[in-house]
């Protein structure tokens, strides 16, 4: 919230002076108005109008309580039109410190004070304004007023400006027949991390129901194909579009908090719990029905994808349906999915509970599966496992144990500083440094798990220099 | 816990004193690093660029008005503008000479400004005395905490004699408050007092002195600086902008400016030195001396300057800067830092590769609930593990020896990873107190000189942590294999560590490397390559439990339900005819026997009246429930000592309501009934109409509500009768198949229904051999099925892995010590008395947060102990394992 607005002006005799301001008496008093500035301006006065040195930049000073910020951008237009030679003026906000996040602000007091300074610049806007209020004043050094237009006054532009901010985060305001400012907070986004090409992209939303055919073409080919399975290479791949800008685009929709980024997924894999899994336990917010809706097998689709939606409605569930809809089970096992044998049933919630929480580190999706299905419960029947997985490592239930492999002469050579040690060497050294995972080796090299693992055999290196282990 | 920004740097450009002086005005004092170059902006400015269209977005705001005039202003006069090229090349070490001949000073210039213009921007009114100073220059933020001279203009403090520090160690090492505070006025040692109080008590210093000025003051008034400010000059993220401002101020910023208040009010510390630097620097400027040599000379000369660089160096590297101060008074060391946690309870998200490293652990160090003690109270069941060579910290304590020394030379000798500080505390009592102990082990740890973990044992499991910095591998293995040079390299110890989790100790060949092994794991666990892997616990209620509670609850409401309507009855005869309560108390008593006649053959405990059914219709009977106090006590008194028989209870409940006079077996219901029936009949005189309108009206409420009771008697006696087997949780009998069982997320807050399930478990773990001690066969069956049995269970496949996970050593154990109970009978009631007993008591532990490895050291029992009675409650445990 913008606690006030002004317009201040340095005056060759008289000094730094605020000129306009809403609410009033926000900075200095006025006749009529009781309540108190929101600060000593004389305190402040000199971050309001610096030093030429500070000038034209963005600028911002916290007042000795600590409670208001005022955030302003100095402007100083030199030119021998006025006295001194100068003029100096500072557009300004005020908000409240540490409960608003100043950061959209910026933009509005830069754009602020481009504007005025660009029309004081073309029409003296601002020091016409001046001279028709302060016609004693200074004795006729800025140029007259020839015109004598109608134009809004500033202090009701600012407080309308203050007042469009507050309410509707955005103004667009005349200031006269040529000039309107328009202006938005913005929030502001993180940096998104690098998308690699190993990762799988999530849906958070469905892009098919808001894509329109002015997005970018790239974007718009990527998204047909995020569906929760493929990971970014083969998305790529299926796109026709390089890889480079499939992670641009990915990224690009990472900014805007609608993917997600998973590992892939493998029966060989291995997933462990983290600490988060208590509240699966807790079913807090229904998290375990969600969980049912969103993993058991045979539910009609319609029903799976309701509930997709209502996730979608509510902020806490980051799950959206897959466009497809059908459940296609990656792996390629042979399982009863397809025919609806076991069809509607939906597994307890204890059962559920017992299923997320029996992962295990150093244990295999397989293995897991398989230590259900000999205690006598065929989880395929009624439970995707990827869906399942994907659920746990999404809400941060579980996570991956990756897979490295390390040379430990390559990593003596890194040690001593020899980074390269075979330069051109096998394709697959490069990997042995225990910072790639698997998942990389596979998408970077085109080649399975075990495929790498044959590979690694065959790498020209001592034995027992190799060593595999997870994280 | 999530990292907080921490200066870099990147983000910390540097940190400059600026002062004011009441007749000279302000001054720039002093800046270091030497070199603090214009921060660039992530765009850079390009002024033909600036277009004058109504949509220029946020970087062509920024380029319209280019900051041309930033170098085009470094010294006033407009002739002396030097060349933008000749700026630009310039090495900022020589100086300068413009054509107009003015001279530019590489000192004169930092981070793209005039100190002419920072020293003013940079000395706020007094309006900030002590607050916080927050300036951005876009950009640069600038962050300080100006501190000026009392009202008075004079800086020194009248001594007091008794609150005299040594002066030479007025600010040890481990005084995590600045100095400032502890002598200045002996207000509490709290960072947040309010300014105006701390001016009073300046001038309240001030005032006893007498009104004839010595001449110490006279030359402070001369001295006549009004103000100092260090201020640190920031260059942060947008975003992280607040977070870093605000550790930065609360943790240096802050402390160091009380630090030199401290010696500019003891020994006009600051002026002096800063007095010093400038008559430094002005010869320097008439001498052109090259920045790089002044700043050695000032450096070399000035401790104020070297502590200067001392901080940023120590700060912008997040260390410890400590820094020494030589004073006239002596010499004044004090250590500032920013506390960083040393552990992570949940993996970072995939950008938070700064938290990468870190020591992954949900154990909680410090006491915090349940517990009467101040806060921050270390857990004393925690161990310290010492970041650093034990010799080398002993070194480093030697070096600056106090009284203390000794006994934290002794605190660092006694402490092992693999021991709590209870133990410490224990084995060197003659040395050390538990006092002492924790105090230390406080320090240490927050001069990161160690972290506390849970002592590291043999028999529990460590992975490989999953933060583990890998980017840190190829050292880390050089430095493995320099520190053991005999174990398996680094790499592959991880490798076995990270396959399948096991119990540590089965990772070492022999019981003559155990020693070594142990060292290894504390030297993974202090690199964060490692971190224990912990069972946490929920209690399940199997169906079985979960329907006997019901219908024991059931049978008890319908008990209930009947007394009540007979009571009614009752009542309604004694109003009218005034007959005897005898008879009817006995037709209660007798219709109730089939009731109990259920409750006794089951065997069922005693259940909370008030738990039941909230659908017994009248309010009458609601109030009644409520104010059922004498039978709730009953209750929680029979819970603890379960009856074995449905007779005893009602023994037990005849004789605390013997003085009341009426003989029915409801005793403490009867006064209420009374006291509630006139209610009833008050309010008006009805006419008899009216009575006889209102008495067949409640003969047919009666009526129904009495033919209500029997259908749902009937309904109650028709359902299957709860039967105990020896295993609830794989009971598939038909009348349990729709149930699912009930977890409890925290057995120790239990309330409700889950408390009955909690005391009906702890009933089974008592009577699991000797509800078939009917039968000494059918003990022994049990026995032999004990035997295996407790972990027997283990096998299931419901409690899966998990806790079938517990190692084969622990269960071999198990085994050895049944095999020979198995055939004494006594022994195995006595064992199954102990799991009932323990079973309330773990409670606490069994709520998905505290790992069951720690069990053993918080009850101070035996692990093997501890194991076995968790291995025979495992039944009725769901385990999760994470760390």
């Amino acid at each position: 919230m913008i606690q006030g607005i002004f317009y201040a002006r340095f005056f060759p005799q008289e000094g730094t002076k605020i000129v306009a301001q809403s609410p009033p008496g926000c900075i200095v008093p006025v006749y009529g108005v009781s309540k108190p500035c929101l600060f000593d301006f004389s305190v402040l006065q000199e971050y309001i109008i610096p030093r030429k040195a500070f000038c034209n930049r963005y600028m911002t000073v916290v007042d000795p309580e600590g409670k208001h910020a005022v955030l302003g951008f100095p402007v100083s237009i030199p030119s021998p039109r006025y006295d001194r030679n100068e003029f100096i003026f500072n557009f300004g906000l005020v908000v409240e410190c540490g409960v608003v996040d100043q950061i959209p602000y910026e933009r509005v007091v830069r754009r602020l004070a481009v504007t005025f300074a660009e029309m004081e610049k073309q029409n003296y806007y601002l020091s016409q304004d001046e001279t028709r209020n302060y016609n004693c004043g200074s004795g006729g050094g800025g140029p007259r007023s020839r015109e004598s237009y109608c134009r809004r006054p500033i202090e009701s532009l600012l407080e309308i400006i203050k007042e469009d901010l507050n309410n509707y985060g955005e103004c667009m305001i005349p200031v006269d027949d040529a000039n309107t400012i328009n202006m938005k907070l913005f929030p502001h986004h993180m940096t998104p991390p690098e998308v690699k090409g190993w990762h799988v992209p999530v849906a958070k939303m469905k892009f098919a129901d808001v894509v329109d055919p002015t997005w970018d073409l790239t974007l718009q080919r990527v998204i047909t194909h995020i569906d929760g399975v493929s990971d970014v290479r083969r998305i790529a791949f299926a796109a026709d579009v390089s890889l480079e800008l499939t992670q641009l685009a990915l990224r690009h929709l990472l900014f805007y908090d609608t993917i997600l980024l998973l590992d892939m997924f493998f029966f060989g894999a291995c997933y462990a719990p983290r600490p988060g899994i208590h509240d699966f336990l807790a079913n807090r917010g229904g998290v375990v029905d969600e969980c049912a809706n969103y993993v058991c097998v045979g539910t009609a689709p319609s029903a799976s994808s309701g509930s997709g939606s209502g996730s979608g409605s509510s902020p806490g569930a980051g799950i959206g349906e897959r466009g497809d809809g059908g459940l296609d089970m990656s792996g390629g096992l042979g399982n009863s999915s397809g025919g609806s044998g076991a069809g509607g049933h939906r597994v307890t919630n204890y059962m559920l509970i017992k299923l997320m929480t029996t992962f295990c580190v150093g244990k295999t999706v397989m293995e897991w599966l398989k230590g259900h299905m000999d205690a006598g419960f065929d989880v395929l029947r009624f439970v995707d496992v990827r869906r399942l997985v994907q659920f746990g490592v999404i809400k941060g239930y579980l996570y991956r144990m990756h897979k490295y492999v390390v040379s430990k002469q390559y990593l003596a050579a890194l040690a001593t500083g020899h980074s390269r040690p075979v330069a051109g060497g096998d394709p697959l050294q490069r990997y042995t440094d225990g910072c790639h995972t698997f998942d990389q080796i596979i998408t970077e090299q085109n080649l399975t798990d075990a495929e790498i693992m044959d590979k690694l055999k065959t790498l020209n290196v001592p034995a027992g220099d190799l060593t595999v282990f997870y994280r | 816990m999530a990292l907080p920004v921490l200066p870099s740097t990147s983000n910390f450009l540097a940190v400059a004193l600026v002062i004011n002086r009441s007749r000279d005005g302000p001054r720039f004092v002093f800046h270091y690093p030497p070199n603090v170059l214009p921060a660039h902006d992530s765009t850079g400015h390009n002024p033909s660029r600036g277009g004058d269209d109504a949509d220029v977005d946020d970087d062509d705001d920024n380029n319209l008005l280019g900051r041309s005039s930033r170098h085009a202003s470094l010294e006033t006069p407009a002739s002396s503008v030097p060349h933008a090229a000749e700026l630009l090349q310039w090495n900022h070490d020589d100086h300068l000479v413009t054509e107009s001949g003015t001279q530019i000073v590489p000192w004169e210039h930092v981070a793209g400004f005039p100190t002419k213009d920072l020293e003013n921007i940079l000395t706020p009114a007094r309006a900030y005395h002590k607050k916080l100073f927050q300036v951005s220059l876009d950009p640069l933020v600038c962050v300080s905490y100006p501190v000026y001279v009392p009202e008075n203009g004079v800086w020194r403090k009248k001594r007091k004699p008794q609150k005299q520090p040594d002066p030479t160690t007025p600010g040890r090492r481990d005084d995590d408050e600045p100095p400032a505070q502890t002598d200045t006025d002996g207000a509490p040692r709290n960072g947040d007092r309010k300014v105006s109080d701390v001016d009073q008590v300046d001038v309240r210093d001030m005032a006893p002195r007498p009104p004839a000025k010595t001449v110490e003051e006279a030359e402070d008034k001369k001295s006549s600086m009004t103000m100092f400010n260090l201020v640190f000059i920031l260059n942060p993220k947008k975003h992280e902008s607040k977070d870093l401002v605000d550790i930065m101020f609360t943790h240096i910023i802050k402390k160091i400016n009380k630090a030199y208040k401290y010696c500019q009010q003891r020994s006009d510390f600051v002026w002096k030195e800063s007095k010093k630097i400038l008559a430094l620097k002005d010869k320097a400027r008439e001498d052109r001396k090259k920045m790089s040599v002044l700043w050695e000379e000032i450096l070399s000369s000035s401790t104020l300057a070297a502590s200067m660089q001392d901080l940023y160096a120590a700060v912008s590297r997040n260390r410890i800067a400590a820094l020494q101060l030589h004073t006239v008074g002596g010499l004044v060391t004090h250590s500032v830092q920013i506390p960083v946690p040393f552990h992570l309870s949940d993996l970072p998200p995939d950008g938070g590769e700064g938290q990468r490293g870190l020591w992954l652990t949900t154990a909680n160090t410090i006491v915090n609930d349940d517990v009467d003690e101040e806060p921050d109270y270390l857990d004393k069941n925690f161990a310290l593990l010492l970041l650093a060579d034990e010799k080398k910290i002993v070194t480093e304590l030697q070096s600056d020896p106090d009284e203390t020394t000794l006994a934290m030379v002794e605190f660092v000798r006694h402490c092992k990873a693999t021991l709590s500080f209870h133990q410490v505390g224990q084995q060197s009592a003659n040395v050390l107190t538990q006092a002492q102990v924790r105090k230390f082990a406080q320090h240490f740890i927050f001069w990161r000189r160690g972290i506390a973990i849970p002592p590291l044992h043999g028999r529990d499991m460590y992975i490989v942590s999953p933060n583990c910095d890998l980017r840190k591998l190829p050292e880390a293995g050089a430095k493995w294999a320099r520190q053991f040079p005999l174990s398996p390299p680094l790499p592959n110890f991880l490798a076995e560590l990270s396959m399948a989790p096991r119990p540590y100790k089965l990772h070492c060949p022999s019981k003559a490397h155990r020693p070594v092994y142990m060292t290894m794991l504390a030297w993974l666990m202090r690199g964060g390559w490692v971190t224990q892997l912990c069972t946490f616990a929920y209690v399940v209620v199997w169906p079985e439990i979960v329907y006997e509670v019901e219908y024991s609850l059931e049978a008890e409401d319908i008990a209930r339900a009947k007394r009540e309507s007979q009571e009614r009855n009752r009542d309604k005869r004694a109003s009218e005819s005034s007959s005897s309560t005898l008879s009817s108390a006995d037709v209660a008593a007798l219709s109730d026997a089939p009731v109990d006649a259920i409750l006794s053959g089951s065997g069922f405990l005693p259940l909370l009246d008030d738990m039941s059914d909230p659908s017994s219709s009248t309010a009458t009977l609601r109030d009644l429930s409520l104010l059922h106090s004498p039978s709730l006590a009953r209750v929680s008194q029979s819970q603890q000592f379960p009856p074995r028989a449905a007779s005893d209870l009602d023994d037990s409940e005849f004789s605390p309501t013997s003085p009341n006079t009426i003989p029915s077996r409801h005793g403490p219901e009867s006064p209420l009934s009374r006291t509630a029936t006139p209610l009833l009949h008050d309010p008006s005189q009805p006419t008899p109409a009216e009575q006889a309108a209102e008495k067949a009206r409640l003969e047919r409420i009666a009526d129904k509500a009495a033919r209500e009771l029997m259908d749902r008697a009937t309904a109650h006696a028709r359902k299957v009768i709860p039967e105990q087997t020896a295993h609830p949780s794989v009971n598939n009998a038909r009348h349990l198949a729709g149930m699912s069982p009930h977890i409890i997320l925290d057995a120790k807050k239990a309330t409700g229904k889950e408390s009955l399930y909690l005391s009906a478990i702890g009933h089974r773990l008592r009577e699991s051999a000797a509800t078939g001690g009917g039968s000494p066969a059918a003990r022994r069956n049990s026995a032999v099925g004990n035997a295996r049995g407790h972990h027997h269970h283990l096998h299931q496949p419901h409690h899966g892995p998990s806790i079938g996970r517990f190692d084969q050593a622990d269960r071999d154990r198990i085994g050895r010590d049944k095999g020979g109970a198995s055939d004494n009978m006594r022994e195995w009631r006595e064992w199954d008395e102990r799991v009932a007993n323990a079973w309330p008591m773990f409670w606490r532990y069994f709520n998905g947060r505290s790992a069951l490895e720690r069990i053993a050291l918080q009850e101070d029992m035996k692990r093997k102990d501890a194991w076995n009675l968790l291995t025979a409650m495992s039944e009725y445990l769901l385990c999760i394992r994470h760390w």
